[in-house]
């Protein structure tokens, strides 16, 4: 056992600076673990060999797989269901064109542009295709616009445009065989009896030490993500859907959201993050830095022809649309997901596994640094006086608490 | 000639100075007290973990705030408090136009360099854009 543990305390190690970076830096941890992950295999490859960091250790890669199945349920569950009832048709509509748009721009540059195999090049559309729902409602509520019908239907769009992310990505690349049917038909007859016994489950043996909860919701995520692994799926597709079940059932226990957030970023996720860059080749990054360039402006082109015409539809003034499309365009958690089923499925090679995770880790940021250095404060501040036109009908930002 | 004071409270102790003296002078001025608080989430914002951050800083704030506002009330001073999310700056200067400030009170941390050529200074930022006088209490 010496060698897990001083293995552990090396990824631990690592997970501490990503963590103290991304604080002194003020950028997302698991970027800044991503960053870290890159760094120390590169390091650590040049000192003492490829394997020292032993990324492909099978208990990194159980916890490391963990940590995406656990983020991906509490993602699903920070859905509102309130909202996406109120707002299920618009947020369809805007959500699949989110979707399909850099789904199918980023797929036709991989093809044609780079000339890679047809799957190769789905998996890179899917990869690329992701919203960030944290960035736009980070953006909605800067905008005062999260409170706003239009802003309601954005989010709940973002939550189809990642379910459309994640079901291509489960089923995309199945065989469509018996077991495939069996993993629909499981999940058919799962969610409901789910939805209908977790309450009551909760409600007679819950809030005790024993931390029923965590376990009965491990227990489901593993037992979802292992029929989706039997039948050559993905877990996540199952963790994310469960997510979106139990929303209004897990999303509103504060308590148990946080004992399962603890558990995701103080162990699970800092393994997923650090080893998605580990596996980065940065030689093969800089043989070939054009190919990273073309997929970034697919993602971002394809981005800018699917949202910003609907956000122009929807009344934003022509900043306020652009500066929407750029942030819609980061999509860092499902993008890395997508990347990492591929190299692990074998349908990408890890050159393009590491231009997939460049451009992912690029469409987080750049956006975020063009947006702030040209579009704030010089758009965000003269625009936010009352000398609004009606149509521009963004209100002032809603306060997240007020107390007299 | 300042009836509406805004407070920006980070939490740091240059902060917390800013606090002490607006209520100084919204106490002799008889003027209307704000205290705002922004959250500024990490870039890019990553899910669950910007709600957490969003959690974590109501909680964080509003436990300083039950202080402020019982320092007030002894002091005979209203106060309204509030934390808005977003870039500090921003929301410090679109907050003061929206509650019409005629004063902004905010403290000096004195980052490093480095830190603020990453982050970029609040104090400057305010100090360009606010649309009243603006008073930094070191």
């Amino acid at each position: 056992m010496t060698h897990v543990w001083a293995q552990a305390s090396l990824w631990l190690g690592l997970a501490l600076v990503a963590t103290l970076l991304s604080i002194w830096l003020r950028i997302a941890t698991a970027l800044s673990e991503i960053v870290v992950g890159i760094v120390a295999q590169l390091v650590l490859g040049a000192v003492a060999g490829t394997m020292a960091l032993g990324a492909d250790e099978s208990w990194i890669k159980f916890l490391a797989g963990t940590g995406a199945i656990v983020l991906t349920f509490l993602a699903g569950a920070e859905l509102d269901p309130k909202v996406f009832r109120a707002k299920w048709k618009e947020a369809t509509a805007v959500g699949l064109i989110a979707f399909f748009a850099p789904f199918f721009g980023c797929a036709a540059v991989a093809r044609y542009a780079l000339h890679w195999s047809s799957q190769s090049s789905w998996l890179c559309g899917i990869a690329l295709s992701t919203t960030s729902v944290a960035v736009v409602y980070a953006v909605m509520l800067e905008l005062g616009l999260n409170k706003t019908d239009f802003g309601k239907a954005i989010l709940a769009a973002c939550f189809i445009n990642d379910l459309g992310t994640v079901i291509f990505l489960g089923l995309i690349f199945a065989p469509f065989t018996v077991r495939t049917l069996s993993f629909v038909v499981g999940c058919l007859v799962v969610f409901p009896l789910i939805f209908w016994l977790t309450p009551r489950f909760f409600r007679w043996y819950g809030n005790r030490p024993s931390e029923l909860e965590a376990k009965y919701l491990l227990l489901l995520l593993f037992g979802m993500g292992a029929l989706a692994a039997w039948a050559d799926s993905e877990a996540v597709l199952p963790a994310y859907l469960i997510g979106m079940v139990l929303a209004g059932i897990v999303g509103k226990d504060h308590v148990l959201v946080r004992r399962l957030r603890t558990l995701t970023f103080g162990l699970l996720t800092p393994f997923y993050f650090i080893r998605a860059g580990a596996l980065v080749s940065v030689p093969a990054l800089m043989a070939a830095p054009l190919v990273f360039i073309a997929l970034l402006a697919g993602k971002m082109g394809s981005k800018y022809v699917g949202v910003y015409p609907i956000t122009r539809i929807f009344g934003y003034v022509k900043q306020e649309g652009l500066y929407t499309t750029m942030l819609m365009s980061t999509g860092l958690t499902f993008g890395t997901i997508s990347a990492l089923f591929g190299l692990n499925h074998k349908l990408i090679t890890q050159a393009q596994y590491s231009h997939l995770v460049a451009t992912v880790i690029a469409s987080a940021v750049i956006p975020t640094i063009i947006a702030n250095a040209f579009f704030l404060p010089r758009y965000l501040l003269p625009r936010r006086t009352d000398d609004r036109t009606p149509g521009e009908a963004a209100p002032a930002p809603e306060p997240v608490a007020v107390a007299k | 000639m300042f009836k509406s004071i805004l407070v920006a409270y980070d939490a740091s102790k240059a902060s917390a100075h800013a606090f002490l003296a607006a209520l100084d002078m919204a106490k002799q001025l008889h003027a209307n007290l704000s205290v705002l608080s922004v959250a500024q989430l990490p870039e890019p914002a990553a899910m669950v973990e910007s709600s957490a951050m969003l959690e974590l800083a109501k909680e964080h704030y509003e436990k300083d705030f039950k202080r402020m506002r019982a320092d007030a009330q002894s002091a005979g001073v209203t106060v309204e408090t509030r934390v808005m999310v977003g870039h500090a700056a921003e929301q410090i200067v679109h907050y003061a136009a929206q509650c019409k400030a005629d004063l902004i009170v905010m403290g000096h941390r004195g980052g490093s360099r480095v830190r603020e050529w990453l982050l970029g200074s609040v104090s400057k930022r305010v100090l360009s854009y606010a649309p009243c006088s603006v008073l930094i209490v070191r």
